[in-house]
């Protein structure tokens, strides 16, 4: 498709050099662009064959037509439904914890810890070389039930605890998203102005600097939100109903089933990142709006 | 012989006409300044002249040899952008060697090389300073001498000046013109700025939508402007509209006064377009009240009306004339020679 | 002033508190764990523990496939982006690469393996296709999803668009007059590349790098989805070890996921000293 339309536009260029009467002094433009084409060709099927190859599988089920079996399978399964609804709860918890711990962390930082912020980003920016599998490892044996927090002794605690990892794991991409959303406006002066009006932190924090920092919190929080719906590691080695551990069961017992979960795991990822991409665009229309 | 020629240069980004039938002929060792305001097409014209940009059709020539169709690197050209456009990761002698060391000059050569064009600069002693550590100014200084070391056969200046401070601006455009004679290198210089333009030109291109209006010596320019948008460009210009009484001795009605220009005009109505300092303070004339003084040194600002026309005009600081008071009722007087006059629709 | 920060620090706490507990302080924990004896006191055993030879071929073998998937991902990510940024692709295109890249650098994980079994897998689309219509059957011919090369073509999933959505800002930053400058310098395209744009790009790839290779390294569920516990990678190993104690020695647990810290760590240390004689340049 996009090789016809790249050979297509060579055409039409060359019919315009052939009007200007000969060659463009940058003839480097033509050679670079044929190479262009090739990266993202061959970056384009190395994406799109294993989407079409999981779509196709997917239909498989029955023999020797397509059907949709394999999804109704799916769906159908009262564990599909729990454990999806267990993670979509677990991902909303871990957004909201998420923010109230970060916003108002870097929003400090700005205004009054500018000197901190290096030591802030590094420790956000931990979990990126931490593993999290070393880092539950941890949980596991720091809050086990003889412990000073014994959080992994009862089932709640065991879902705080995730919940938790869930947000440390989601923390290097909401402290940047939201850190840079916060770059953007003046907090300072913002604050300062909102004070001299005599507004309390809660309504300079929830009606100032929220609304302005609105597209980053949701960038983030779409984010946190794709990660976290198919998150394995943790909540495998926690024993919690999660989808991701679903999932693996599932793809070790059934052939065709996980097929189709992965069409689906796809969908919601590209439903979060689509969201993800119009709040960025409408904030950023907004702002340039004013 | 004129050494660069372009000849019919036309660019058209889709259906837009950048530059249309451009001529322009600059002599060996000329100092050339495209003047116009942003959109005008000097830079698409210096653009072309660099190889960044073929032109639609039209031919480039330089020493004789047609150019046109040349890579910008097979030009042996050096540009100078707006931006500096330092290589941040090298440093100040490492830039300034670059374009050396791309034609494979052995560094025993191109070392000497890369001192001279320090010293020319004024800047000996920062060559193992990277780009960030330097101000503006010094920065550009840099990116002169980055241009000039491959000895091109051009120079080509973008806007050069235009991110400096006021100061920096002058003493750095007094160096280029200095270093150009000097080498005595043929120039191009790109600017908005009919000031620059003036001072250090030897000739200047005045362009407005993709055309040269007028290609002059810049005191031409300014003095016998040959169209009514360089007139209106170059300089203050102040508009008057008057009606002719006797179209044979130029008696004339301004506002509320008359005058006598002593020269035959147009019958009816008239557009006079005189500089500011065409007028002068007299005891008759045309009777206008001030409304502004502006004291600047050796001159004095004035702004007046006439009527409901405003003009200015400068005085100089300790002249014959008392400097008139904001408010006060005066009368001035026009020296013909000086004006522009056009018939009024 | 020096009152009003002693209080100041006060805004960060719950932060502070949040990093401590869930993040620094199980990782100390392992850490000394890994220096323990089960009774309490300090020896070097577990960490001599790891020297052996199947824990120590799970270790080259991770770590061989997570720099091999993250050179690629470099390499393969910045040609699209370079294409995407500079090679005269129309514009309209970024925006449905750069969505693209969001999406794909998150699909990870169990779906991911699902997805590359039913492409190339025994009887994936792709295998299928190969051996129907042009007679090739990559099995035969020693190819298998189960194993090095499979395990680092899935994992190019999400490295490749991690690597794009990275080093396309940084693209963006090369400034056109230093191409320009190089070009009317004499300077060839070659040329540019190698004195200007790679050099100031020189500390993101690094960066990048570091980053996609602490990415793959830790990755479990991929490689588990994928090859269940045939491929003794350490994350999977250690996955085992807390599972279900295979080692037959829990401390040994603690000194693999130390271990894992090491690897990560040294290779951030190597960036971070490559970066600073990189940027010399820089402010």
């Amino acid at each position: 498709m996009s090789f016809l339309l790249s050979t297509l536009r060579r055409r039409l260029s060359l019919k315009r050099l052939q009007r200007r009467g000969g060659p463009r002094p940058k003839s480097g433009n033509g050679f670079r662009r044929f190479w262009s084409w090739t990266a993202l060709i061959v970056g384009g099927l190395y994406f799109f064959l294993p989407l079409i190859g999981t779509l196709e599988f997917s239909l498989r089920m029955r023999r020797g037509e397509y059907s949709l079996d394999a999804y109704r399978s799916v769906l159908e399964d009262p564990r599909f439904q729990q454990t999806l609804g267990y993670s979509v709860i677990m991902a909303l918890a871990t957004i909201v914890v998420g923010i109230l711990i970060v916003v108002p962390t870097a929003y400090w930082v700005r205004l009054r810890l500018p000197r901190w912020r290096p030591v802030i980003e590094f420790i956000t920016l931990l979990p990126l070389v931490i593993p999290a599998i070393v880092v539950v490892f941890g949980y596991i044996r720091l809050f086990n039930t003889s412990s000073f927090l014994p959080m992994t002794g009862t089932t709640m605690g065991t879902n705080i605890l995730l919940m938790f990892g869930y947000v440390m794991l989601a923390l290097p991409y909401t402290y940047r998203a939201v850190d840079t959303g916060l770059s953007t406006i003046d907090v300072r002066s913002l604050t300062e102005a909102a004070q001299s009006l005599g507004a309390s932190w809660v309504t300079i924090i929830g009606r100032l600097i929220l609304p302005n920092v609105f597209g980053a919190v949701m960038s983030g929080a779409f984010l946190s939100f794709a990660i976290v719906i198919g998150e394995f590691t943790m909540a495998s080695l926690l024993n919690r109903p999660a989808f991701g551990p679903y999932m693996q069961i599932l793809g070790a017992n059934r052939a065709y089933e996980p097929a189709a979960l992965a069409v689906i795991a796809f969908a919601i990822t590209w439903a979060c990142m689509g969201l993800l991409s119009l709040v960025t665009r409408i904030t950023r229309v907004g702002r340039a709006g004013k | 012989m004129s050494f660069l020629e372009l000849q019919n240069l036309e660019k058209s980004f889709g259906d837009t006409r950048v530059v249309k039938d451009f001529n322009l002929n600059v002599a060996k060792g000329e100092f050339i300044s495209l003047l116009g305001p942003s959109g005008c097409g000097k830079t698409t014209v210096l653009r072309m002249v660099a190889g960044f940009e073929a032109p639609t059709s039209g031919r480039i020539s330089v020493d004789g040899k047609d150019i046109t169709r040349l890579r910008a690197n097979q030009r042996n050209v050096g540009m100078v952008f707006q931006s500096y456009a330092l290589f941040p990761n090298l440093t100040v002698a490492q830039n300034v060697g670059f374009g050396l060391k791309v034609a494979g000059v052995p560094k025993s050569e191109r070392n000497p090389r890369i001192a001279d064009m320090l010293a020319l600069i004024g800047l000996p002693d920062l060559g193992d300073r990277y780009p960030w550590q330097l101000s503006g100014g010094q920065q550009q200084r840099v990116a002169l001498a980055r241009a000039l070391a491959p000895k091109p056969q051009m120079l080509l200046l973008d806007e050069p000046l235009s991110a400096l401070d006021a100061k920096v601006r002058v003493s750095l455009r007094n160096q280029i013109r200095e270093i150009q004679q000097q080498l005595g290198i043929t120039t191009i210089f790109v600017t908005h700025d009919q000031e620059e333009a003036m001072a250090i030109s030897d000739r200047i291109v005045v362009m407005h939508q993709g055309v040269a209006d007028q290609i002059a010596a810049p005191q031409d320019i300014y003095n016998r402007p040959s169209t009514e948008f360089v007139a209106g460009f170059v300089g203050t210009l102040n508009r008057l509209t008057a009606d002719v009484l006797d179209p044979e001795t130029g008696h004339i009605r301004i506002g509320g006064s008359e005058i006598t220009l002593g020269q035959p005009l147009p019958a009816g109505r008239v557009t006079l377009s005189a500089r500011p300092e065409a007028f002068r303070l007299a005891a008759t004339g045309i009777a206008a009240q001030v409304t502004k003084v502006e004291f600047l040194g050796a001159l004095i600002s004035v702004a007046a009306q006439i009527d409901d026309t405003p003009v200015s005009f400068v005085l100089f600081n300790g002249g014959d004339d008392p400097v008139p008071e904001p408010g006060s009722r005066i009368h001035l007087q026009i020296a013909p020679s000086r004006l522009l006059i056009k018939q009024a629709a | 002033m020096s009152q009003k920060f002693g209080w100041n620090w006060l805004g960060v706490v719950p932060f502070l508190a949040f990093a401590l507990l869930f993040l620094m302080l199980p990782t100390m924990n392992i850490v000394i764990g890994a220096f323990r004896t089960p009774g309490g006191g300090f020896t070097l055993a577990n960490v001599q523990g790891l020297f052996s030879p199947r824990i120590m071929s799970s270790f080259i073998l991770s770590i061989q496939i997570s720099a091999a998937s993250a050179l690629l991902g470099c390499l393969i990510g910045f040609a699209i982006a370079a294409a995407m940024v500079h090679g005269g692709l129309p514009k309209w295109l970024r925006g449905p690469i750069t969505t693209f890249s969001g999406v794909a650098s998150n699909f990870a994980g169990v779906p991911l393996a699902f997805a590359f079994i039913a492409t190339l897998g025994r009887v994936g689309l792709v295998t299928m296709l190969l051996r129907d219509w042009f007679g090739i059957n990559i099995y035969a011919m020693g190819f298998n999803l189960l194993s090095f090369w499979g395990l680092t073509l899935t994992y190019l999933f999400f490295q490749i668009p991690l690597m794009v959505l990275i080093i396309t800002p940084a693209l963006d930053g090369l400034k056109k007059e230093w191409r320009e400058a190089a070009e009317v310098l004499g300077a060839s395209g070659w040329q540019y590349w190698r004195m200007v744009a790679l050099p100031v790009l020189f500390p993101s790839l690094l960066g990048t790098f570091a980053l996609l290779f602490a990415n793959s390294f830790g990755a479990i569920a991929t490689a588990y989805a994928l090859t269940g516990s045939t491929l003794s990678i350490v994350p999977i190993m250690l996955y085992a070890q807390i599972r279900g104690d295979v080692l037959q020695d829990p401390h040994l647990g603690y000194a693999m996921a130390f271990g894992m810290i090491v690897v990560t760590g040294a290779a951030n240390l190597v960036y971070i000293i490559l970066r600073t004689r990189a940027e010399r340049w820089m402010r």
